[in-house]
């Protein structure tokens, strides 16, 4: 077959996901691009206002409002998932007994659906009868229970609920990495009378740096995306205190609030203008982090 | 060599099967598209079932409208099947995405604060063509509630009271012999309810804060409107945006978190849980709709003795009228193929036997005067204390806008968890408010005309007197 009749072959499969592609990703970033710089609420005629929608996010405090909260909640997420998930990758990398279902339990969460997950969350966490609050009180830990969604703690339970959902996703990720590197390195480092920890931290970390930057990459674009499991245990509450990036933008296409919520106005055209944002946000942490953790890519 | 040639036919093969199953859609669609209007007749001569879908966000009537619909689909002869979907708050949100989808409802459960926009996005067709002329004297025709630019979109069913909702056992139980009429006592009744059930577990007071909008919508509305204010800030006198108003209603609430006489958690607390916690007995008191007794005795099987009462006003005087929320029920589908089935169903769900229904069972209010005359009282508990009193009334409709910055509800909300300069906010409130109503003005052609004779306290009485 010669080159053009294998490109044809090569086009013909490739041509199903670039036309879902075209339709389902580059159509409505199109859209969003076009009502990024028009005051539309859904119906009746888009008006054009320029950079309006631009300088109005300039002033929007509750869009940086959400922007911090985004870089905490992302922040505590990768924190403490990255470490705790590395940690369960080395120990279930091991030959221990059990491994393969101590595995697939830690993996469990990154199947069972975020909004599912955060309605459990929820039963456990609420203050009010929550089954964390009912064993607090039960063996005398705390008096009255913990607020958990309350605005001193909620951040912390959205964070929480994040890691237990992140956890099993990378650790897997991990394992994978780590069943790459050769055995034959740790004999030979054994043999020149290195210890465990010598071996995790000259070796192991190392030969991982390619799979720890991809797995970090995803993590980062994953946790300053991530706002389901919020929405459904605070909505963004209280008072703002756990509104992030992307619950912000979904809540200006889609007010929450039931019925009431039909007085307030969708904002296509603003949305899609903090759309547009909150991507270059997003987009320009994950190049200073690819650029910054360029090293992790080469074993030496 | 040979397996990319097997690889290309399987490919082939499988993307005319595709194909071949998007011409039958096709075909079916046009087919149906042709015969739009006439599909049920067409349907039933064939002995296919003409296929309509129903949208509703109500749950509190959810399994009554099941077992009718079942009902329409066993009884009727025009060979129509409704299939029934009773979504949750997303309710808005998922109609918005099936009419982007093509794969919208047929007829669509409209309320007095959706079926505006509904209308302005083209999602409704008007229903004059199919109205008799009994129909049209029997449902009360209402500007921007059913009707819009002189055409008629939905017929009125039910109405939709706002009342303080109160635990009598808690009350009994504190010594309290009755509800609060003023935001004082409210905050103290509030109080003794707490010292009273607090070693149960049980609170005087919850509002569902997770969304303060829904949180507000249903309890600092209805006492600024009891008041003389308008339940959402705005003004029709001057056709402007006042918060004032809710100064009061704020502070008093914040009073009565700050008291420790608010159930702990309401900061993430849904309506759903709310009511399962006062059905448990858990809460003295909250505001809500005439929908609760419905949802007590199906949904949240009430182990209490409760009652309604009219919500408090600000200073124990009445001076404006309790919303009475309705005018509308069920609206067609623009996009309907089958626009004559989905009008049978209508029918069907308007009839007299449906509507008196509603009423007995206590659904909801009649709005339709041929049905009040004639229905009894609701049958189910605690709905007397929802029926239409001297109070009640319908409101205007106010204005939608889209102001710059935090929302009214999520403003207010933060003042009870941070304190702060009310007045500072609700200047705040006024100034960005105003500016996004002058903004729809000039720009959408929104209607905002000052009505100085405007009196919210003549608006009551209507209903009962």
């Amino acid at each position: 077959m010669n080159k053009s009749k294998n490109a044809a072959f090569a086009y013909s499969f490739l041509l199903p996901s670039a036309l879902l592609t075209l339709v389902l990703g580059i159509y409505p970033i199109a859209w969003a691009f076009r009502y990024m710089f028009y005051n539309y609420k859904g119906y009746g005629t888009a008006r054009f206002i320029g950079l309006d929608n631009f300088s109005r996010i300039l002033r929007d405090a509750e869009f940086w409002n959400s922007v911090v909260n985004t870089f905490v909640y992302a922040g505590g997420k990768l924190l403490l998932s990255i470490p705790l998930s590395l940690l369960l990758a080395a120990i279930l990398n091991r030959k221990i007994r059990g491994r393969q279902l101590l595995r697939a339990v830690f993996f469990m969460p990154t199947v069972i659906s975020t909004a599912v997950m955060a309605v459990v969350f929820f039963t456990i966490f609420n203050s009010y009868n929550g089954i964390l609050n009912q064993f607090l009180i039960k063996f005398n830990i705390s008096s009255s229970g913990i607020d958990w969604l309350g605005p001193k703690h909620a951040m912390l339970t959205v964070i929480l609920v994040a890691v237990w959902g992140a956890v099993g996703n990378y650790m897997l990720l991990f394992l994978a990495g780590l069943q790459n590197i050769p055995e034959d390195v740790y004999e030979s480092s054994s043999l020149d009378g290195a210890n465990k920890i010598q071996q995790f931290r000259f070796i192991t970390l190392p030969m991982l740096g390619p799979v720890l930057q991809m797995v970090i990459m995803l993590a980062i674009i994953n946790a300053l995306k991530g706002y389901e499991s919020i929405m459904v245990l605070t909505e963004g509450g209280p008072a703002g205190k756990t509104e992030v990036m992307f619950l912000y933008l979904y809540k200006l296409f889609f007010p929450v609030g039931g019925s009431a919520a039909s007085t307030q106005v969708q904002e296509f055209g603003y949305g899609s203008a903090v759309a547009f944002m909150s991507a270059v946000i997003v987009g320009m942490i994950s190049l200073i982090y690819f650029y910054a953790s360029r090293r992790m890519n080469r074993i030496d | 060599m040979k397996k990319q040639l097997l690889l290309t036919s399987l490919s082939a093969v499988l993307a005319l099967g595709l194909a071949a199953c998007g011409n039958s859609n096709t075909a079916e669609n046009s087919g149906e598209a042709s015969n739009a209007g006439k599909a049920s007749d067409a349907g039933a001569a064939s002995g296919e079932k003409t296929k309509i879908t129903y949208w509703t966000g109500d749950r509190h009537d959810a399994e009554f409208v099941k077992e009718k619909v079942a009902e329409f689909n066993e009884t009727n002869t025009d060979g129509i099947e409704v299939e029934l979907v009773v979504k949750g708050d997303d309710f808005d949100t998922a109609l918005d995405l099936s009419f982007q989808t093509s794969d919208s409802p047929d007829v669509i459960r409209v309320k007095e604060n959706t079926i505006g926009t509904f209308y302005k996005k083209e999602y409704l067709a008007p229903i004059d063509e199919y109205l008799s002329d009994d129909m049209k004297a029997k449902f009360p025709e209402m500007t921007d509630l059913n009707t819009f630019d002189g055409k008629r979109y939905s017929l009125p069913n039910y109405g939709t009271t706002m009342r303080l909702i109160y635990n009598k056992d808690l009350f009994a139980k504190a010594g309290v012999t009755n509800p609060p009429a003023t935001l004082q006592e409210l905050v103290d009744t509030a109080k003794k309810l707490t010292a009273a059930g607090k070693a149960d577990g049980a609170y005087g007071f919850a509002q569902n804060f997770k969304s303060p909008t829904s949180a507000l919508g249903r309890s600092a509305r209805v006492i600024a409107e009891m008041s003389g204010f308008g339940g959402f800030g705005y003004d029709f006198k001057t056709a402007r945006f006042d918060f004032s108003g809710f100064k009061p209603i704020i502070e008093a609430f914040k009073q009565i978190k700050d008291d420790g006489s608010m159930l702990p958690g309401v900061e993430s607390l849904d309506i759903d849980p709310l009511r399962a916690q006062f059905a448990e007995g858990k809460i003295g008191m909250y505001l809500s709709y005439s929908s609760e007794p419905g949802v007590y005795s199906t949904q949240f099987p009430a182990k209490i003795d409760w009652a309604a009462a009219p919500a408090p006003t600000i200073d124990g005087k009445v001076k404006g009228a309790s919303g009475f929320l309705g005018g509308q029920w069920l609206a067609l589908s623009s996009k309907s193929k089958h626009k004559d089935a989905a009008w049978k169903f209508m029918e069907y769900m308007y009839s007299d036997q449906m509507l008196t229904s509603y009423q007995e069972k206590g659904f909801g209010i009649s709005m339709v005067p041929s049905i009040s005359a004639t229905a009894k009282t609701p049958e189910v508990n605690g709905i007397e204390g929802f029926l239409p009193n001297q109070y009640d009334g319908v409101w205007p409709v106010y204005p939608s806008v889209a102001p710059e910055g935090m929302k009214s509800d999520d403003a207010f909300f933060k003042y009870m968890l941070n304190g702060g300069d009310l007045d500072a906010t609700i200047s705040d409130l006024n100034k960005r408010y105003n500016a996004a109503l002058d903004d729809a003005i000039k720009n959408d052609g929104l209607k905002a005309e000052p009505d100085p004779s405007f009196d919210p306290a003549a608006l009551a009485g209507k209903f009962a007197k």
